[in-house]
């Protein structure tokens, strides 16, 4: 493998990086940059959601309760005390992850159909509470709140860089639990609860656990979209459609794998924009993203990355057979990919 | 919350007790495919308001009755319902969160479809008989005042629910799907043809759906995205009567028909809605086995 190769393979997430944090001053118009900051948001979900769902297998529609919760707090916090969402959207997130441990406490008792059920559930009550508590939450009219100081010329830009500052952190929390003992556990748990239970995983806590975790970066992202959109109402903030832009992103790219999820989104989102901004009514949006669904569980269940990797693995193999034995630089190279990647597949 | 004087609050259970029937025949496909595959078909209410669709859309076009139109609209579901398990569930194996994810991915293509065709409008099916109703005199200061096209419902509701009831337990098919119910590996190893069943129960599932649509249109006006909240509310009646049990889902839908119809006018119509969901979310954490079923938890 060539050294360019090679080093691409070791820091392209740099790289990476580098093309987003230029991606908003190359593209001025504000089109761009709704569409890159709804992108990291979506990816920055994902992530989280996969902690839960990705790893231990429990797989929530009702995540959104807590970008909804979270961007009510933020938008309430922010008409009422004056607090600045920027700081307000991760700090108020906290208090919602605190909600969703109470929550994910009593849904952990449920498992497979009947906790997706539960999750469901959950969302549609939220749901029915900020449509009728008119005093707190406006009803169905929503909420208004301040407009971001700095000129409309920049209008999304400073949201899209602190959503990108997010998703790293997002990331690099995935890939802390994933390495981690609980990590260990959560994966243990998705491949059988009854046995992880059995070899000392305390099931519950660690459950309970991703489930708060997982919830504190939807709700972060939605603190931080209340702000991005000043008016806020229920059917945009408690919408089933969010988590299926969620679950379906982490689905293409790969669930239960570091980079999947961010693959998916940056994959889902620009090409639903693309749809809708081509094809107008989102109705066509919806019936895609069905179709995609159903797809993607049929013939690619486990999603992009791990079946890659499936085929890159095979390629090596045939080719090592008629080259011979692979130099030992060239399997400790195999290796610093591997933790690159980290997405072992169920 | 004030309690309305007694001839009204029996003539609001009445009431409820008419629409648990409806209630009943759109679950009864829910609870049976649950039983058989231990599926969750997210799908079901879809597929209910697509039949509505259909039956509004006959009865636009053609001036069809949704009652006449069920003749064409059934057997046409129960194709659908059997193509659907074959080419689309049989294939994805056991794994329960990937098949609920499956269904929820028709469910909402089925609403983008639909959305696409007819747009967010609400409609509902507005015959000759709509207002109409039927007063019962009980007694000399009370008169039920019952509306026809639910009691209609009521009616038609039992009809299925006795010809479901046949089929279960007075054909080799319902015993194949019994055997299935109680244990699908024994029922194998005696020669049930398990995927036979499967498929089979499906079709009827969709089949009773269909039936449950054109009732629906009659009573309730629906849209495109209408079929996130019946989902929830039938997956709380099957979930209360206990999953892939018959007789409870028609308890639990009288219960809950009772109940949200006695909490709209002693609150306010936004809470009645909730009961569904608290139903749902209480009994799933503290009695998981529902009235009458095993426990779900596990599902």
């Amino acid at each position: 493998m060539s050294t360019i190769g090679r080093l691409l393979k070791r820091y392209w997430m740099f790289l990476a990086l580098a093309v987003l944090l230029v991606y908003p001053l190359l593209y001025r118009a504000p089109y761009y940059h709704v569409v890159g900051f709804n992108t990291l948001m979506v990816a920055t979900a994902a992530t989280g959601w996969n902690i839960l769902g990705g790893y231990t297998g429990y797989k929530s529609l009702g995540h959104s309760t807590f970008f909804g919760i979270n961007a009510y707090l933020v938008a309430i916090a922010a008409n009422q005390l004056g607090w600045n969402p920027l700081w307000s959207a991760p700090l108020l997130a906290l208090v919602v992850a605190l909600v969703a441990l109470g929550l994910g406490w009593i849904m952990a008792r449920a498992k497979g159909s009947a906790f997706v059920i539960a999750t469901i559930a959950m969302l549609l009550i939220f749901r029915l509470l900020a449509l009728n508590l008119k005093s707190i939450t406006g009803g169905a009219p929503g909420l208004s709140q301040p407009l971001a100081p700095w000129s409309p010329e920049y209008s999304r830009m400073p949201f899209y860089y602190y959503m990108l500052f997010w998703l790293v952190v997002a990331l690099l929390v995935s890939r802390y639990i994933r390495r981690s003992r609980f990590g260990l556990g959560l994966l243990a748990i998705r491949d059988d609860e009854g046995k992880a239970n059995m070899v000392g995983v305390n099931t519950t806590m660690s459950k309970v656990l991703a489930f708060g975790v997982s919830a504190y970066f939807i709700a972060l992202g939605g603190g931080i979209w209340s702000y991005a959109q000043t008016h806020i109402a229920p059917i945009f903030a408690f919408n089933i459609l969010n988590d299926v832009d969620t679950v379906l992103a982490t689905m293409l790219g790969g669930l239960g794998t570091l980079w999947g999820p961010v693959l998916g989104a940056f994959i889902l989102i620009p090409g639903a924009d693309y749809i809708l901004f081509n094809f107008g009514a989102s109705q066509i949006h919806l019936a895609v993203f069905g179709v995609l669904m159903v797809v993607i569980i049929l013939f690619m269940p486990r999603g992009i990355l791990p079946s890659l990797r499936d085929r890159l693995v095979a390629r090596e193999e045939t080719s090592s057979a008629f080259t011979g034995a692979r130099s030992m630089e060239e399997m400790s190279d195999d290796r610093a990919g591997d933790e690159l990647e980290v997405g072992e597949t169920p | 919350m004030s309690l309305p004087s007694s001839n009204v609050l029996i003539q609001v259970i009445v009431i409820g007790l008419l629409t648990g029937g409806v209630y009943a025949v759109m679950v009864s496909g829910l609870t049976l495919i649950f039983g058989v595959m231990k599926i969750i078909n997210i799908a079901h209410a879809a597929f209910m308001v697509l039949s509505a669709y259909l039956a509004y859309w006959l009865f636009t076009g053609f001036g069809i009755d949704p009652l006449l139109s069920m003749i064409g609209i059934v057997p046409l579901f129960f194709f659908i319902g059997k193509l659907t398990q074959r080419r689309i569930l049989a294939p994805v194996g056991d794994d329960p969160g990937l098949l609920v994810l499956l269904t929820f991915a028709l469910a909402i293509t089925l609403e983008g479809v639909l959305g696409s065709i007819s747009g967010t409008t609400i409609r509902t099916v507005r015959t000759g008989y709509t207002s109409s109703i039927i007063p019962v005199q009980l007694g000399s200061d009370l008169t039920l005042r019952l509306p026809l096209v639910r009691l209609t419902g009521f009616v038609a509701s039992f009809l299925v629910l006795g010809v479901l009831w046949l089929i279960l337990n007075r054909s080799n098919l319902g015993r194949a799907i019994r055997a299935t119910i109680q244990n699908s590996e024994a029922a194998q190893l005696v020669g049930v043809n398990i995927s036979r069943v499967r498929s089979t129960t499906f079709g009827i599932g969709l089949a009773s759906v269909a039936i449950g649509g054109a009732l629906f249109s009659l009573i309730f006006s629906f849209n495109g995205s209408s079929h996130v909240v019946w989902i929830s509310k039938m997956l709380a009646i099957i979930v209360l009567g206990g999953l892939g049990s018959l007789p409870g889902a028609l308890i639990a839908a009288l219960i809950l028909g009772v109940a949200e119809a006695v909490s709209a006018v002693t609150m306010t119509t936004y809470i009645s809605p909730i009961v569904f969901f608290l139903i749902l979310f209480l009994t799933l954490i503290f009695r998981p086995q529902g009235l009458m079923g095993a426990k779900v938890r596990e599902g």
